[in-house]
Formats: structure tokens, sequence, C-alpha cells
């Protein structure tokens, strides 16, 4: 978790991610920032996200990504 | 017949409701898709074919698409762990080439019935620079109304399918219903398959709560449609259709008036779609957030036409963007240009392949694909002048969360989305880029000035109409921004006020409405893209 909130400040270093539930709806997170993390994800934690994670219930949140990141580990 | 038409709103509709309520749960769902094909029907005649069409193919390759995943789960059962891989690839080949088979021949359908002509006309312009004394004959196809809107659904469904996101559909009236239901077959909004089928097909009664704000959330689309909407068409067919004839502060009335009615027009159907719909039971995805609040270009197109920019974001923009070569350009491009610029060029090449199909989807015009490509250059510029703007401002030590900021910020998105629809509405590229040179170099407040603005079918009281009708919008928009539910605010209030505001709104319509003799209605604009 505390690895992901690294990658999430360089990305942007704007946001309270302990707290922030609204990355995507306030746009903290836009769609190039979206590349670039999923991009870094990958490469730090050994996942592939598919497309059709990439939702807001999945990147509103510090949290919930993690809940991804540990699920897809999880499936393999 | 329209959502705005007496026969649709005093026919149509009640009768629909009360059958929808007499008959027994299980039944309600097919009332429904038998009125969602008598109103095909009636808008699209024999057309009705191609929706019949769309929804046995997506039937069928939803169908062969659950059969492959079958056999691949139960090979992988009993898989050594070595081969699962592979054999996982090979069943995701066999279902691409399926999801691929599928948009051919809807994407295929959609061409020939809507961009036929245009390419056509292109080729024989093409032939005659190149001095080829060959003509090819251009066809002209009806097409039925929504085909645009459905395609994208059917083409969402299979999509979502193979992805595993949703399991295909054995019920082929409950995915016929996805696709055709009546309120959003015109002008959508585009749903998708898990959002609204399964309430759909539920067939809840109405209650009296969805028919009541269901009911508040037609009148509200009437408003728009009726006060704003034909008012003030005839002012913008006069100068669209001659704008040889008015200076460039005309055009630039008409550029802001067109963006206002297509707007009202727009999210006022969206309101009637969404309303209709709560009476049945199911909540539709929201079309409209308060795009005249956005701060930037890319922000408005996530807050107008949602749905739409959604089915780009999730099938064009993600796919291409995280394809492994881009993927790989945006490894290489990070440790380069580090974390902002470098994934640029991955998101550049899905962003351009997103206006272009934007732009395309819109119109078979080369002013709808001007349309998508100056979105694409305001965004693309927009991206790259981010860093060194917020350098400059740090510098300069500018709150770029002050008000103030915000606000220039909003009007400079106004400004943009504006010139931007000057282009979609012009009658072709060579009028719209005429019609803008003109802003630029013929502009003066004459018309105004004078009055003579006042000359072209819209006069001082029906411009007094509108801006009453706008601001209440944006008062309603401002409360929304605040986090405010309207509707639910309403609803809360004693029964007074409450009707009192109803009879308002009702009062307002017949009042001020634009209809009868010499009026003619203005067709729901989308409905022709």
């Amino acid at each position: 978790m505390e690895k992901l909130i690294e990658i999430l400040e360089e990305i942007n270093d704007g946001v309270d991610y302990e707290t922030c539930t609204t990355l995507i709806d306030d746009h903290h997170l836009d769609s190039l920032a979206i590349i670039s993390l999923v991009a870094e994800i990958e490469d730090e934690f050994d996942v592939q996200i598919p497309t059709v994670e990439i939702v807001p219930a999945n990147f509103n949140s510090a949290k919930a990504l993690w809940n991804l990141i540990v699920r897809l580990q999880e499936e393999g | 017949m329209t959502y705005t038409d007496v026969q649709f709103l005093f026919i149509f509709l009640p009768i629909v409701v009360v059958l929808y309520n007499l008959f027994p749960k299980k039944h309600r769902a097919k009332v429904l898709l038998l009125a969602s094909y008598v109103f095909f029907g009636i808008i699209s005649k024999k057309l009705i074919v191609y929706i019949l069409l769309a929804t046995g193919i997506i039937y069928g390759c939803g169908l062969w698409l659950s059969k492959l995943q079958n056999k691949r789960d139960n090979i992988l059962k009993d898989a050594e762990k070595e081969q699962k891989k592979e054999i996982k690839e090979k069943y995701t080949k066999k279902q691409r080439r399926v999801v691929v088979l599928n948009a051919l021949v809807l994407l295929g359908i959609l061409i020939v019935l809507k961009y036929s002509a245009f390419i056509c006309t292109n080729l024989n312009s093409l032939f005659d620079v190149l001095n080829m004394s060959f003509t090819i004959k251009v066809p002209h196809f009806m097409m039925p109304i929504g085909i645009s809107f459905y395609t994208l659904q059917a083409i969402s469904y299979i999509v979502d399918v193979y992805k595993g996101k949703i399991k295909a559909d054995k019920n082929i009236g409950r995915l016929a219903l996805f696709l055709s239901f009546f309120p959003q077959i015109i002008e959508g909004p585009i749903c998708r398959y898990e959002e609204t089928a399964e309430k759909l097909w539920e067939g809840n009664r109405t209650t009296y709560i969805g028919l009541t704000q269901g009911g508040q959330r037609i009148l509200f689309g009437l408003m728009k449609k009726y006060i704003v909407v034909d008012r003030v068409n005839p002012f913008i067919l006069e100068v669209f259709n001659n704008y040889g004839h008015h200076n460039g502060g005309m055009i630039a009335a008409a550029m802001v008036l067109y963006t206002f009615q297509l707007y009202m027009d727009f999210s006022g159907t969206m309101d009637i779609a969404i309303g209709v719909a709560e009476m049945f039971g199911v909540k539709m995805p929201e079309n409209f957030k308060q795009p005249f609040f956005s701060k930037t270009v890319s922000e408005f197109w996530t807050r107008w036409h949602i749905t739409l920019g959604a089915f780009f974001r999730d099938y064009i923009y993600y796919p291409i963007s995280l394809t492994k070569k881009c993927k790989n350009l945006t490894s290489a491009g990070r440790k380069k240009l580090g974390n902002y610029y470098g994934p640029m060029l991955a998101s550049t090449i899905a962003l351009f392949s997103v206006w272009l199909c934007n732009g395309i989807w819109h119109g078979s015009d080369w002013n709808y694909i001007f349309f998508g490509l100056y979105h694409f250059t305001i965004i693309f510029i927009g991206r790259m002048i981010e860093p060194p703007v917020k350098w400059i401002n740090k510098k300069l030590k500018i709150n770029s969360e002050a008000f103030w900021y915000k606000f220039l910020q909003i009007i400079r998105t106004i400004i943009l989305v504006f010139i931007g629809e000057l282009f979609f509405r012009a009658n072709g590229l060579k009028a719209g880029l005429e019609m803008f040179w003109k802003m630029i170099t013929n502009f003066s407040l004459k018309p105004i000035i004078n009055k003579t603005i006042l000359d072209y079918g819209v006069d001082k009281q029906d411009f007094i109409i509108m801006g009453v009708v706008l601001v209440v919008i944006v008062i309603i928009s401002l409360l929304k921004e605040k986090g405010i539910n309207v509707r639910e605010a309403i609803a809360k209030r004693n029964i007074v006020l409450r009707w009192s505001i109803y009879y308002l709104l009702i009062l307002s319509i017949i009042i001020f409405g634009c209809y009868g003799i010499g009026v003619t209605p203005l067709d729901p604009m989308y409905a022709n893209f």
C-alpha cells in the first residue's frame, strides 16, 4: 500500500491519498494519469490490469486500487 | 412521432403505462418490448428490420462466445499448469474473431447506410482531381432512426461478453428490449447491458414516486424543448443558411444561440427519456452533468453526452492506449520524459482515434471530422501546456484554486466549445470556415446596438423568455453542482408548494411554449446523428 501511494504521489502529488475517495470523480486522476498509473502498477506489482477493470470503482481511492492489485495477484 | 409530440405524450405513453401495469409481472417486459417495436415501427416503418437484424446478430455472437468460453474453461480444468497459457491464448484468438466479425457486420451496415454517399462523393471528387473519367453512382439509403446509438450498444454488449464482464444472454427478448427500449431509441442515452437489461426485464410495477418524479423530469424536458428550442430556431436557420448576408456579430450570436439550443434540445430529450424510463422503474444513466461549469474542454466531454464519451473511453481510448505496443511506448517514454510527458505519445494515439471516431460518428461530412479533430487539437494542446502553465502560476504566485481563476477557465472553455459547435452546425466545412473567418474579420456589435438582431424571427419578448429559462437552468445547475438534488428537495416540500411548482411548469409550457399553426417543430437534433 505504501508503495502504491508513493506511485500515486509521483503522478499527482497534490492529493491526500489516505483519505480521498473521489480520485476519478473529482478529476484528480485523468485519462493520461491512468495510463501512467497502469504502466507503473503493472511493472511494480507484476500484474496485468485488463481494460474492464479500469472503472471509477477501482480507481477512486488508493484503497480500492490496492484491493484490485491484491485481487489480480491472487488470480495470477 | 417524437417524445415531445402530443401523440406520444397523451396517447402512446399513457396507453403503454396502463397496459404495462394491467399485465402480470412476468408479461410486463413483453409489453415494453412490443411497445418499443410499435414505436420504432411508427417512426422507421420497414427499417425496423435493421434493429431486428442487429438483435439477432448479437444474440448469436453472444451465445457463440459463451460456448467458446465454456469449452475453454472445461479444457482448462484438466490442463497442466504450463499448458494453460497456451489454451487461454488459443481461445482468446477464437473469441476475438467472433468479436471482429460481429463488429464488421454491425459497423458495415452503419457505414453502408450512413457513410456510403459521403465516401462515393469524395471518391468522385478525387477521380475528378486526378482527371480520371470515372464516376461512382452515389447511393442514397434510408437510415433507421437511432442506428448510431443502438449499434454502439450492440457492440458494447458483445465486447463485454468477450471480456467476461457480463454473461451472454440466452433470453433474446431481454436482449431485444435492451437494444430497442423506446425512450432511448432516438437519441440514447447509450446504455450498457448491465445498467438496464435486467431491470427492464424485471417488469416492476409503476410506483407513485416513479410516476411523479418521472413526470417532473418529462415536464422539465418539455419546458426546454417547447420554450427554447423551437423559439430560437428561425434565427439560427436564417444565419446559418444565409451567413453571407450577415456580419461577424450576427454569426457569433447564432453560434452562441445554437449551442444553447443544442443543449436544451439534447438535454431536454434526455430528461424525457430518463423520466419515461423512471415510470417503468428503470434508472437510465445520465447524459449531462452541468457541462458549462467545466474548466477544460476535456472535462466538458466528461459532462456532455457522457454515455458517448464513456463508450469511446472504454472501447477505444483504453483498449488502444493499453495495448502491448502502447504500454511499451509509455514505459520507454516515462523513463526518458518522466511521469507526465512519458505516457503522452500512447495517449495521443488513442486520443486521436477517439476524436476521429467521435467526429465521424456525428455525421458523414467534413465539418464533423473537423469538429472531432478540433477537439483533439484543443485537448492535446491543453495537455502539453499544463506543466508550463503550472510552473508560471507558481512563479507568479497565482492561486489556481481561486474563484476568479476557475471562472476564467470556465469562460475560456465555453468559448472553445462555442467555436466547435459553430463548425458542428455549419452547412459543410467550407461554410464553417467562412463563418469563423467572418467572425474574426468582420465582427461588429451593430446588430445588437441597432436591434436588427430582432428582425429574424426572434423578437425582444422571445429573448426575455429565453433569458428567464436560462436563469432557471443556471440556478438548477448551480444547486446540482453543490450536490443538491432539486427533484428530491421539491418532493420533500408540502403538497401546496410542490403542486404550485408543477402547475407553474405546465402553465409556462402552455403559455410560453412554441407550438400550433405557423410553428414548425424541430425534430430531435441528435436523432440525425
